[in-house]
């Protein structure tokens, strides 16, 4: 929309720099919207783990005998006894300069640890999607388009089955089914090959196993939207006049039927993105997988409270930054969201 | 030679869960080239099906019989490769193209280019010329190519529609109720622009409306539906001044001209109303039961115009009185009927009901609204889905806080708007009535208040013929037998003549003309109401015989 055609007549002209300035405001508006959202997801994640019943000195020292000395010092240290407006100033402070904390457990910058894990389960969780949201609106669309068909039928109750079930046992399942084929844990082998191709290699060959759990269980979901939201198009007057206009069958689902249907699916996406992120738990705890999902896991059994708070926040953070995604692309995808 | 469009002995078969539905049986109709012929009928007569059935557009589970001859060739046996290569090409469709039948989210340029591309191997530049002058054929500039539908009204999508359809030269048209939706002047210069191409072209049109009036305007020949079957057929003039079928004079009398005694203060009813009693002329001097006095709404639109949508009007609305609002769609009709009723702010002026001003506290308006109620257009939207009919009539008189026997409350009103008897109808629910029927549940929720003004919003317009002279008789009967004024806004001015006292009409916010429905309707004096009447499809006959 932003680029103009050389030539075009006045109007189109000043129609188009409309354009540009509604878009600008509506990208700052929805900035302004996420922004407001992340705020309060800062201040959620002070409160939420401050409300937490439970001493975190008591249970950094669980294992080891400590003195009351030591222990008053780990709290100062801690800043526990602080006021806890004093506590949510320094908070604050620290995340606007990318500090999270300390870690109770492992005594480490909690952002450094997430930044590690974090690009793990980015590669299991977007490789996972992208595989899902592709398998799924292509049976979605098919299904739809051959209604109560055998295909229909037999695709949406796998779909269903596959989404009823655990991902530990799914993945459990597959690790006996194929017999050690895959590795069973971890995203590098010990022993790593030299060169480039041979450790992308060894990176796919561990996240095979995880990624088939993932997909299995979540492409359901865009397939069953993607199927409803085409069957809710099927019946649209347009659809009749591509026919009418002697169009083939699979030109009038792909050009005219799938633009339309696709809308609905494309928010869903995008939401599900920011949230399996924190649906990878499971999968990472069977598989050993070192991501956010593994990280999480760990922190739940300290409790390491500054971790599930950075945690916490990070994934919160990345689902309302997708909504934000989902948004600006819902404009581009559908002109009735552009004028509105 | 054989005609370009033959149905012979056609029937279609719907089934659907092991019923079979018969849509439509024994039609046999023909058309020459250069010929244009009207299928008349109301929803569910099966007119559309036969449309849909000459592309084999039917849903699958639609079993067609008969012949269908499209310059001699059987369509019902072609195969598919050859099906698609006539679709478009030998015939096109006008579907009722400012509602839902242009594709939401692609350029119409693109839309109108798809057809040409596909039947033709014309390069890209000659495509993109070929949309630009069909965009000129039906009067549209060429940037509205880069135009997505929803940027464009109800009578340019319309355009687009018709310049889709001739795109590939087409022999014949099908056109599905192509002005439907659209006010009399946009309906009027859609029908001049099929009427040219048919003119021109030597192209065969079918158009099929529920509207027998402009059927009349526009085509040499008229068959009406009733049924699934072909009631009588005829050329127009003599359908229209001698129809044989007694449904045919139902349709006929549905539309009213505009200027016949006979229809005047008579809707078309099963239950035809008394005679209209010689009443006292209405002071004209006195103040209305509901008044406005010079007032403005002013919106910006998303640029930042500001856009007058009423600009300074004075309306009486007195007791046992209908006044009929007319204009085209984006006069202000609409805005001035939600500023009357309180339901939007006026930005100056002011609102009398009773001789007192009508306050803008939302506990003022509560009482006010309990005296004047709307009723809308569509009443399938107007109801909620899940509500039975006794609790959309009881749901008004609980927000009111209305004391006494709601039962009898309920039954009284269900009784005042023709629902007999009313015990029958309380446990039903929206879905399992008629529109005549729904129309009537919402005007019986009007009533439950005992207002004393209702403020119906172009209350017919989404009805069927036969069920519209009720609804308009029930309006009537209302003001005679209660002496309940009514503001009827309409683009129909039919209407009007039928039932209303008094004419506004409404053009660019102001209103232009108020007078006595006779008055104004036979001796306009404001070139706008004017050409409101020019448009009529009764004054349109004339033009449209020029054109063919």
């Amino acid at each position: 929309m932003t680029t103009s055609t050389t030539g075009g007549p006045p109007a189109a002209d000043l129609d188009e720099r409309r354009a540009g300035t509604s878009t600008a405001r509506f990208v700052a508006g929805k900035a302004g919207g996420a922004l407001a959202s992340l705020v309060f997801v800062m201040v959620l994640g002070f409160l939420l783990f401050r409300m937490i019943p439970g001493d975190p000195v008591a249970t950094m020292t669980r294992d080891r005998p400590t003195s009351p000395e030591q222990l008053a010092q780990l709290r100062e240290r801690l800043g526990v006894d602080e006021p806890l407006w004093r506590q949510f100033l320094d908070y604050a402070l620290g995340l606007l300069s990318g500090d999270l904390g300390t870690s109770y457990l492992y005594n480490r910058p909690v952002a450094t640890m997430i930044g590690e894990r974090l690009w793990p389960t980015v590669l299991l969780v977007g490789t996972a999607t992208v595989l899902a949201v592709a398998l799924g609106m292509w049976l979605g669309i098919r299904a739809a388009w051959k209604r109560d068909s055998a295909f229909d039928r037999v695709h949406t109750g796998v779909a269903l089955t596959l989404w009823s079930v655990p991902q530990f046992w799914l993945g459990l399942l597959l690790l006996i089914a194929t017999q050690g084929l895959f590795p069973s844990r971890g995203m590098r082998s010990p022993d790593l090959p030299e060169g480039f191709l041979a450790q992308t290699l060894d990176v796919a060959w561990h996240l095979t196993l995880p990624c088939v759990t993932l997909l299995a269980v979540i492409y359901a979901q865009y397939m069953l939207v993607m199927r409803s939201s085409l069957l809710e198009e099927m019946g649209s007057e347009y659809l009749t006049t591509a026919r009418a206009k002697g169009l083939r069958d699979d030109l009038v689902r792909r050009r005219h039927a799938v633009p339309n249907a696709l809308l609905p699916a494309v928010t869903l996406v995008f939401l599900q993105f920011g949230m399996v992120v924190s649906g990878t738990v499971t999968v990472e705890a069977v598989f050993s997988w070192p991501g956010l999902g593994l990280l999480t896991y760990d922190a739940l059994r300290g409790p390491d409270l500054p971790l599930l708070q950075g945690v916490f926040v990070v994934l919160a953070g990345s689902v309302i930054v997708m909504n934000l995604l989902a948004e600006l692309l819902y404009r581009v995808l559908d002109p009735r969201v552009r004028a509105a | 030679m054989s005609p370009l469009l033959e149905l012979r002995d056609l029937g279609v078969t719907y089934s659907t869960g092991g019923d079979e539905v018969e849509a439509v049986r024994d039609v046999n109709l023909a058309l020459e080239p250069g010929e244009t012929l009207g299928i008349a009928g109301e929803s569910g007569s099966g007119k559309s099906t036969v449309a849909l059935s000459v592309l084999r557009l039917l849903p699958k589970s639609a079993k067609v019989s008969g012949e269908i001859l499209l310059d001699g060739e059987d369509v019902t046996t072609m195969r598919w490769g050859r099906l698609r290569a006539v679709r478009w090409s030998s015939a096109s469709v006008v579907f009722q193209g400012a509602m839902h039948a242009l594709n939401p989210v692609r350029r119409v340029g693109e839309q109108i280019a798809e057809p040409i591309r596909l039947h033709t191997d014309l390069p890209e530049a000659k495509v993109r010329a070929r949309v630009t002058e069909l965009l000129d054929q039906v009067d549209l500039p060429p940037a509205k190519a880069r135009s997505y539908p929803h940027e464009l009204s109800g009578g340019q999508k319309q355009r687009v529609m018709i310049a889709m359809a001739v795109a590939c030269e087409p022999r014949l048209i099908l056109a599905d109720e192509p002005t439907t939706a659209l006010d009399v002047i946009v309906q009027a210069q859609v029908l001049a622009l099929l009427g040219e191409l048919v003119a021109e072209r030597g192209i065969g049109l079918v158009l099929i409306t529920h509207d027998l009036s402009v059927l009349a305007a526009t085509c040499r020949r008229i068959a009406v539906m009733y049924r699934g079957e072909v009631v009588e057929e005829g050329p127009g003039d003599e359908v229209m001044a001698r129809p044989r079928h007694e449904h045919t004079r139902a349709l006929a009398a549905a539309f009213p001209t505009v200027g016949d005694p006979a229809s005047r203060f008579a809707p078309a009813t099963t239950n035809p109303l008394p005679p209209e009693p010689d009443r006292a002329a209405p002071d004209a001097e006195a103040p209305g039961l509901l008044a406005a006095r010079d007032l403005k709404v002013t919106f910006r639109d998303r640029h930042g115009e500001v856009v007058h949508a009423v600009a300074g009007v004075d309306l009486d609305v007195r007791r046992d009185e209908i006044v009929a609002l007319v204009g085209q769609s984006g006069s202000g009709k609409t805005t001035l009927a939600r500023a009357l009723l309180g339901l939007q702010r006026p930005t100056a002026g002011s609102v009398f009901y009773d001789g007192r001003l009508v306050p803008t506290s939302s506990a003022g308006l509560k009482e006010y609204r309990r005296q004047a109620q709307l009723v809308l257009q569509d009443p399938t939207s107007a109801l909620n889905p899940r509500h039975t009919v006794y609790e959309a009539v009881a749901e008004g008189p609980r927000i009111h806080g209305i004391t006494g026997d709601e039962r009898s409350l309920v039954l009284e009103a269900l009784t005042a708007a023709e629902l007999r008897p009313a015990e029958t109808y309380l446990s039903r629910l929206p879905h399992e009535l008629s529109g005549g029927q729904r129309q009537r549940v919402v005007i019986a929720g009007a009533l439950a208040l005992r207002p004393s003004v209702l403020v119906a919003d172009e209350p017919v317009t989404s009805l069927d013929a036969s069920v519209r002279g009720e609804i308009l008789a029930l309006l009537l009967r209302l003001r005679r037998e209660l002496a309940l004024a009514a503001l009827v806004i309409t683009h129909d001015l039919g209407l009007a003549w039928n039932i209303a006292d008094r004419v506004a009409v409404m053009y660019r916010g102001e209103l232009v003309e108020v007078g006595p429905v006779e008055q104004v309707l036979l001796e306009p004096r404001h070139e706008y109401t004017k050409s409101l009447l020019a448009a009529l499809p009764t004054g349109m006959a004339r033009a449209f015989e020029r054109g063919v």
